[in-house]
């Protein structure tokens, strides 16, 4: 997957960000998606409102982790 | 839309009189004439549902010199394209009809026309020449094609009691059949709940001549491996989308000669159909709607705004219990399979209602959970997936409460829940890691079957759909693996048939489904799985596509399943007298599927609640107990519905070479 794609699905993944909902159930629903699309995995850590609520935040750890795979 | 039949036999000619008898019983599919062909060895028989072409494209038709007969239900939407292509290459057409693009397809092609149709259809054609009957269906199995082989030659008709009309057939049900149907909620193709008949598969054609039966697919479900999909953009994939969908609602609504209506559930697949037709063609819309005096079910308030939006003449029905008690034995004679749900005798009733309205045709929002990704079962096994990577985790286990909302203001019994449901089956490398619950939870049904039966479903050893399954689905996305079975069994097997043909046909209504359109199907399997279920969104590039269409709150609405009524429907006081019949403990015993025991213990305790808050397993034990018994009384014992065969008037068409020309060979 090609860094355009990337960010492309990660805009897409901002514009669907709920914050009307729990934040901690919106980091499941993030963790959901990432896991998913870019075959990662997270840890409990990771799963978390302050890690995947920034969008860079979101950007660099999907980097790191794709780098580490 | 209409309904075939024929008979071709190896030693005498076709006997007329059974011919005559089969298209009597098809008569619902085609009032609106019938015509029939013999020779020596084979006879076809239509019954007409007349659509295009209404003066003159009566049935079976042949090619130029009589030498290619058809019988055809159905519609080759792109017969223009076809036809043209034809005449270009010589032939002469003397019809205006899709059916007559059929017989010099099958002449410049052979087998090969087949995957040159974009539409859905049963069709039979019988090649003199070669002596040779070919059956085929549409890809995904809208329309329905079953039959009889032995050796004196083949029986097929669109439905199954027309192949009773012969009474030498065996009446008995398939161990393996009903095995199926209370696993995947219906008997896979080529198996039927009947242990004499076959049905066709989707995407096959069939072939009996000199050499013998042979089937084979012209087209297959199929994905691309995850990571090689075609087209990665979103943007791109969108617009393509769009155009496909747009040119196949077109297309349905357009090609026809009689006026089209469109259904409206107030769910986002109907919105888009009917805002499509609205906004791409000229011709007014009128549309038709459920409604339930259950609450729980009912959508009337986003019908309505939707018809608003379009300016539609809309009309709805309103569906009381009672209602689908009333009509379940009218409905399970359409059916002619056990049913887990009533939902089928709602959509009876509204095909009733555009039949009254004078419609005979409808386009409908069918088929786009499948191709794009709607169910809650894939977003669960989504969920499921997410969790089985650390099933200890305190933060997966909350994934299930993005499912179901109540389970967040229910926290204390949310763990218990997530874990008895969620929490099995989890191994990521089943090929159906996605529908073992779904299975695992219907199989409860086969704990009524009495003991006789169980063991005749032990030793038949139906097959297992995951056996089926092609061999580079391992390289697939798991949201794909989990389509290919969605369409395998539930859509070809229960959505297309007891839900949509059967209900539609049983008051000579014809369903047409864009998202089932040869180019929307191709495109939307060729699909990132990410541009269909986007995290837990769940058709994300379809609400893309028609954002600017659809009201927001049509759009972005959480997805209702459609339901009706289930068992509650059958412990009324309004309980029509059959009930009881059906359901007495002796009848039971005679049928001979069930213990008679369980099963009337489970309705003594339906009858103490009144139907009311019954667990999702004890409803389909209701319903597959009582669809069931009627299927037994309708089929095995073969008493039938109300008149079995309708009263045929002079035939449009009858051609009658043995009788005409005793040389004829």
């Amino acid at each position: 997957m090609n860094r355009d794609i990337v960010e492309q699905i990660l805009r897409e993944y901002d514009a669907l960000h709920r914050a009307d909902t729990d934040p901690e159930l919106e980091a499941v629903r993030a963790a959901i998606l990432l896991e998913d699309v870019f075959g990662i995995a997270l840890s409990d850590a990771e799963i978390d409102p302050a890690v995947l609520a920034d969008s860079s935040a979101v950007a660099a750890l999907v980097a790191r982790l794709q780098g580490a795979a | 839309m209409c309904g075939v039949c024929g008979i071709v036999s190896h030693d005498d000619p076709p006997d007329l009189a059974l011919l005559r008898r089969m298209m009597g019983r098809l008569g619902h599919r085609g009032p609106d004439g019938h015509g029939y062909f013999r020779d020596r060895r084979a006879a076809l028989g239509h019954t007409r549902l007349a659509i295009i072409d209404t003066s003159g494209g009566a049935q079976p038709l042949c090619n130029e010199d009589g030498a290619v007969w058809v019988t055809f239900n159905g519609e080759i939407f792109n017969y223009v394209e076809l036809g043209a292509k034809l005449r270009h290459r010589g032939h002469i057409f003397r019809t205006a009809s899709d059916t007559e693009v059929i017989v010099h397809a099958w002449e410049e092609w052979g087998e090969g026309c087949f995957s040159r149709f974009n539409g859905q259809w049963a069709v039979a054609v019988w090649d003199r020449r070669a002596e040779r009957l070919v059956l085929s269906r549409d890809r995904l199995g809208v329309r329905p094609l079953f039959f009889i082989r032995r050796p004196a030659g083949i029986l097929f008709a669109s439905e199954v009691k027309a192949l009773f009309a012969d009474r030498s057939v065996e009446r008995a049900f398939d161990p393996a059949g009903l095995e199926q149907t209370f696993t995947y909620w219906s008997s896979v193709a080529p198996r039927t709940v009947f242990r004499s008949i076959e049905q066709l598969e989707p995407g096959y054609y069939a072939i009996l001549d000199r050499d013998g039966f042979r089937k084979a697919p012209y087209w297959r479900i199929t994905f691309p491996d995850r990571g090689r999909e075609p087209i990665q953009d979103a943007q791109e994939n969108t617009e393509a989308l769009r155009d496909r969908i747009v040119e196949a609602a077109r297309l349905r609504f357009v090609r026809s000669d009689v006026p089209v209506g469109a259904y409206l559930s107030g769910g986002l697949d109907s919105s888009v159909t009917a805002a499509v037709i609205a906004r791409y063609t000229d011709a007014p819309l009128h549309t038709f709607s459920l409604r339930f005096s259950d609450s729980e079910f009912d959508e009337g308030r986003y019908q309505e705004k939707m018809s608003a939006v379009l300016g539609t003449q809309h009309q709805d029905v309103t569906v009381s219990r009672s209602d689908v008690a009333a009509v379940f034995p009218e409905v399970i004679w359409h059916a002619e399979s056990p049913i887990l749900r009533a939902a089928p005798a709602p959509l009876f009733l509204l095909s009733k209602l555009v039949r009254d309205n004078g419609y005979k045709v409808v386009v409908t929002g069918e088929g786009a959970d499948e191709v794009l990704a709607g169910y809650d079962l894939f977003r669960e096994a989504r969920v499921r997936l997410f969790w089985s990577r650390d099933p200890g985790s305190a933060r997966r286990i909350r994934a299930a409460e993005l499912l179901y909302p109540w389970m967040a203001r229910s926290p204390g019994r949310m763990p218990a829940f997530a874990r008895s449901f969620f929490g099995r089956h989890l191994d990521p490398d089943d090929p159906a890691f996605s529908h073992r619950p779904r299975w695992d939870s219907t199989s409860a049904i086969k704990g009524m079957l009495s003991h006789d039966q169980q063991d005749a479903i032990d030793r038949a050893a139906a097959e297992d759909v995951v056996a089926m399954m092609p061999p580079d689905s391992k390289d697939w996305d798991p949201l794909s693996r989990a389509q290919w079975l969605e369409m395998t069994t539930l859509l070809a097997g229960y959505i297309l048939a007891s839900q949509g043909d059967r209900m539609l046909m049983a008051n000579s209504v014809e369903g047409r489904f864009p998202f089932l359109d040869r180019d929307v199907v191709d495109f939307a399997s060729a699909l990132p799985a990410r541009h269909k279920l986007f995290g837990l969104e769940e058709k994300y590039l379809l609400k893309r596509a028609f954002a600017d269409l659809l009201p927001e709150d049509i759009l972005h609405r959480p997805k209702q399943p459609y339901r009706a009524p289930d068992a509650a429907s059958f412990f009324t006081p309004e309980r029509p007298a059959w009930f009881e019949a059906v359901m007495a403990e002796r009848a039971i015993a005679a049928a001979g599927v069930f213990e008679p025991s369980l099963v009337t213990g489970l309705m003594a305790k339906c009858e103490r609640i009144g139907g009311e808050n019954m667990s999702n397993t004890d409803n389909m034990r209701v319903l597959a107990a009582v669809s069931t018994q009627l299927m037994h009384e309708y089929f095995i014992v073969g008493g039938g519905y109300g008149a079995l065969e309708w009263p045929l008037p002079d035939p449009s068409i009858a051609v009658d070479l043995v009788k005409d020309d005793r040389s004829v060979p």
